[in-house]
């Protein structure tokens, strides 16, 4: 039985079950506090506050598994959600396909912008995108005349998207936005999994010098990481726009910690190497769970809520560095235990026969 | 694979029909008579800097042979697996694979002929799993993996190797010898046809190297050809089919193995003139300095035990892996000894870290001046009085410019070191003026007791003198100087004692005027009884 668990469950995956967990006993805790909060309502909010971070967190995974980063997936969001909804205001009648698809190419732009940077240009990838960051906002002022986008002047479809149910039972909605994030999430899941561009990055992370001397193409699979990336961040600019209506410059400003966070939450080594999508999922779901409830918890504070989200990734990274080489340290302990009492009754067996 | 089996069988039987048509030119009958090789190197050059590191050198590997190459360290035999390995490109010379010129200009390029490397430490991806290891490099097998066929496969490659472990677990896992597997597996399963492998048995253990040596003899059999660099006589000459020697970057001589003796092979290795040296001026060693009695640390040295005296000089002798080094950064506390006494001056003292260290009167001169030595952006100033910043230099944490400067400016005097002036940043000299830089900001320490790693490695033979002769002078006035060099023609001269290391292990300290470098070189490779 308990080889059985050290063979089939990795160090890392005990992360995503410990997240789980903890993502449990929070509903419980806050079930004791507020009234009525284990109801379809919380339901329906988590999942419609979450879909924008985990599109974002899992771009960002991509780019965090070949040890570098993207600060500039907000201002990505920025870009687009205000760009593409200034000209769908303007033209009200574009069709939803070339919305989303301009949306995506808006991305791709600026996330080849960040990847030529770093993976050609060999800037550190937090200052490259620091960099970028302040840049493609301070365009966004510059060449729109700031005047903001408004639920008013957007057609109809994309104000009623974000509310757009497939199943409802009395309050509790499965919204389309959450489904689109989910089916996001399993598709770069599996990417990783089963892609051999997928292994590659998680090669590229894990030991940057033997990957070169395995003449792996590092610069142009980080190139793409970053293209990726930005190609997400470009849709989660697309559901930015469809979940809020009322967009201007100073949109999204921040949301690249509350990305960060749940992807470091979510398990993803920040030193690259290491990481799942679904992880960056639970941790997304955490941090909104922690945020919804501590908004209706009349306990705490407001202001003590980003110091809580702050912790949260401190705590994250720690566990990581910790906790994570305790249990890899148990884990080839118990493998070795185990091939060595495999060895042995192998041996007599194999004596007796003849 | 099987064809090449069928190739090899075959040359026998067809060697006496070409030796008919041979006769009419040389160049066919040397192709007659030896098998064509797989990867042939001729009159490679490369130059780095000052630094002529390989001249002239060739090379040929035929299937299914092991070559050992041998040299002392510096002899060249890592700039040729670089080029071998698309990782440096030679000056001059070109690279035949299968009789074909070929350009080797990355180590994609030499994935694709078909070369392979593993060295010391694997280079394995330790979030991946073995199987992932095995088949990162392939590029010819789609966009999607299909785990099941890859676990089988992996299954596969490490049975023709004759081992077998679970491929689903990740790398980081596995012991050291199992990583050296995946990556001699990673070669083959890319059907590598020319394996090097560097200094492959250094960190395992005998056992280990028992099953390595199982498994490069499989390679063998299926016609690999296979390089293997060594500094354990004892396995080149147990393995090796033919043993080819460098020394200085040239190519010394490529000898089959029965035709070859330990004792011969250390002689082509050191074969090297010692008169261009400076010689010491006489002096007598004073009182006893540092008593060092067992001094280890878990996993690097163990049972080291020497005195220095004042104004004298003992040098460290041994090779790659010696941990010569390690036994310097215990004495400094950069990496502090668990076992053993130091005695400093009588009185016994732990030495934890380097400002410990320091204030006792120990200074280390780093053999890694880009990683540990210098500030290369900070002038020769700063550089200079750095260590010694607290001691002297400084009123309430305020540095004191200009004294700074009259100390780097006796300094830039004093070792002649050439630079404009003393604000010049450290990264405009050369290597020879930044090795003195090296050396000067640890003689502002005032200390008693200097060590010396590798001072003249990479500096041009003028510098090298100059060096030669500060070390001459520091002993004179009383310094106890311990000198870790690879350069047996130097360290001979230089010292007054020699300490002889090999694989953390002391291995004897002898009286540098008795001792000789075939000497020295046979216990570095614990060959102690084969050379006389």
């Amino acid at each position: 039985m308990r080889s059985a668990l050290f063979r089939h469950v990795r160090p890392e995956q005990v992360r995503e079950i410990t997240l789980l967990i903890i993502i449990v006993l929070l509903l419980l805790f806050f079930a004791t506090q507020i009234p009525n909060f284990l109801s379809g309502r919380t339901f329906t909010r988590v999942t419609t506050a979450i879909p924008v971070t985990v599109v974002l967190g899992v771009g960002l995974t991509l780019v965090v598994l070949t040890r570098n980063i993207d600060l500039s997936i907000g201002a990505t969001v920025a870009v687009v959600s205000y760009g593409v909804g200034t000209l769908l205001a303007n033209d009200p009648s574009m069709s939803p396909v070339i919305v989303i698809a301009l949306s995506v190419a808006i991305g791709v732009g600026l996330g080849a912008i960040n990847g030529v940077i770093v993976a050609y240009g060999g800037v550190p990838a937090i200052v490259a995108t620091l960099g970028t960051m302040a840049l493609f906002r301070s365009v966004l002022v510059t060449i729109t005349d700031s005047r903001p986008v408004t639920t008013a002047r957007l057609p109809d479809w994309i104000v009623d998207l974000n509310g757009i149910r497939l199943i409802s039972l009395e309050d509790l909605d499965v919204r389309i936005l959450p489904v689109i994030a989910l089916a996001v999430v399993i598709v770069f899941q599996l990417l990783l999994r089963y892609a051999s561009y997928g292994r590659r990055l998680f090669a590229i992370g894990s030991n940057p010098d033997a990957a070169h001397v395995a003449g792996l193409p590092m610069k142009r699979d980080v190139f793409v990481a970053f293209v990726l990336c930005g190609a997400l961040a470009g849709l989660g600019g697309f559901m930015y726009m469809a979940r809020f209506g009322n967009i201007d410059t100073q949109s999204a400003v921040g949301l690249e910690l509350v990305v960060v966070a749940a992807v470091v939450v979510g398990g993803v080594n920040i030193f690259g190497g290491s990481g799942s999508m679904i992880g960056v999922m639970l941790g997304a779901i955490l941090i909104v769970l922690v945020d919804q409830g501590l908004i209706r918890w009349a306990a705490i504070s407001e202001f003590l809520r980003d110091a809580l989200l702050g912790l949260l990734i401190l705590l994250a990274v720690a566990s990581d560095t910790v906790i994570l080489e305790r249990l890899r340290l148990i884990w080839a302990r118990a493998r070795r235990a185990e091939e060595e009492s495999s060895r042995e009754p192998a041996a007599t067996a194999g004596g007796e026969q003849p | 694979m099987a064809e090449r089996d069928e190739e090899a069988t075959e040359q026998p039987l067809s060697a006496p029909a070409d030796g008919v048509a041979a006769r009419s030119a040389d160049d066919q009958a040397d192709a007659a008579s030896a098998p064509q090789p797989v990867l042939e190197m001729r009159g490679i050059s490369k130059r780095f800097g000052e630094i002529q590191a390989l001249d002239d050198v060739s090379l040929d590997l035929q299937p299914g042979e092991i070559h050992a190459l041998l040299g002392e360290n510096g002899a060249g035999k890592s700039t040729l697996i670089k080029v071998m390995t698309g990782v440096v490109q030679p000056d001059v010379g070109d690279i035949r694979i299968d009789g074909q010129p070929v350009h080797i200009g990355s180590a994609f390029d030499a994935q694709t002929y078909a070369v392979a490397a593993i060295y010391q430490e694997p280079m394995v991806f330790p979030d991946l799993t073995v199987a992932e290891n095995i088949f990162i490099g392939h590029r010819d097998r789609g966009l999607i993996v299909n785990r099941r066929k890859m676990r089988e496969e992996a299954q596969a490659v490490l049975a023709r190797l004759g081992v077998q472990f679970d491929v689903m677990q990740q790398a980081r896992g596995i012991t050291l010898a199992q990583q050296q597997t995946v990556e001699i597996a990673k070669a083959l399963s890319l059907d590598v046809r020319v394996l090097i492998m560097d200094e492959p048995t250094a960190s395992l253990s005998a056992h280990e190297v028992g099953q390595l040596f199982g498994i490069v003899s499989r390679l063998r059999s299926q016609g690999v050809a296979i390089l293997f660099i060594s500094h354990r006589l004892e396995e080149v000459f147990l393995v090796a089919d033919r043993i080819t020697v460098m020394r200085d970057g040239r190519w010394i001589s490529t000898t089959p193995r029965p035709e070859l003796t330990p004792g011969a092979a250390i002689r082509q290795m050191v074969g090297r003139e010692i008169t261009e040296f400076f010689a010491r001026s006489p002096s007598t060693p004073g009182d006893v300095l540092l008593e060092v009695r067992e001094l280890g640390r878990e996993g690097a040295f163990t049972g080291v035990s020497f005195d220095l005296r004042e104004g004298e000089v003992l040098g460290f002798a041994g090779l790659v892996g010696a941990r010569r080094t390690d036994v310097g950064l215990a004495l400094f506390g950069i990496a502090p000894a668990d076992s053993g006494e130091i005695r400093l001056e009588g009185e016994a003292v732990r030495i934890r870290d380097p400002q410990e260290a320091l204030r006792l009167g120990i200074a280390y001169a780093t053999e890694d001046r880009r990683g540990l030595g210098l500030i290369f952006s900070q002038s020769i100033a700063s550089n200079i009085t750095l260590p010694s910043l607290g001691k002297y230099l400084s009123r309430i944490g305020i540095t004191q410019r200009a004294a700074e400067r009259v100390i780097a400016e006796t300094f830039r005097e004093r070792l002649s070191i050439r630079a404009p002036s003393v604000d010049t940043p450290a990264l405009a000299l050369s290597g020879g003026n930044q090795q003195k830089v090296v050396l000067a900001k640890w003689l502002a320490t005032t200390p008693k007791v200097l060590i010396l790693d590798e001072p003249t490695r990479g500096i041009d033979v003028g510098s090298k003198v100059e060096v030669h002769r500060l070390i001459d002078e520091l002993v004179a006035q009383g310094i106890g100087i311990i000198m870790i060099s690879s350069d047996l023609p130097e360290l001979l001269p230089m010292s007054d004692r020699i300490l002889v290391m090999r694989e953390g292990r002391q291995m004897a300290i002898l009286d540098a005027k008795e001792a000789t470098q075939e000497s020295v070189l046979s216990m570095a490779m614990g060959q102690v009884e084969t050379t006389t």
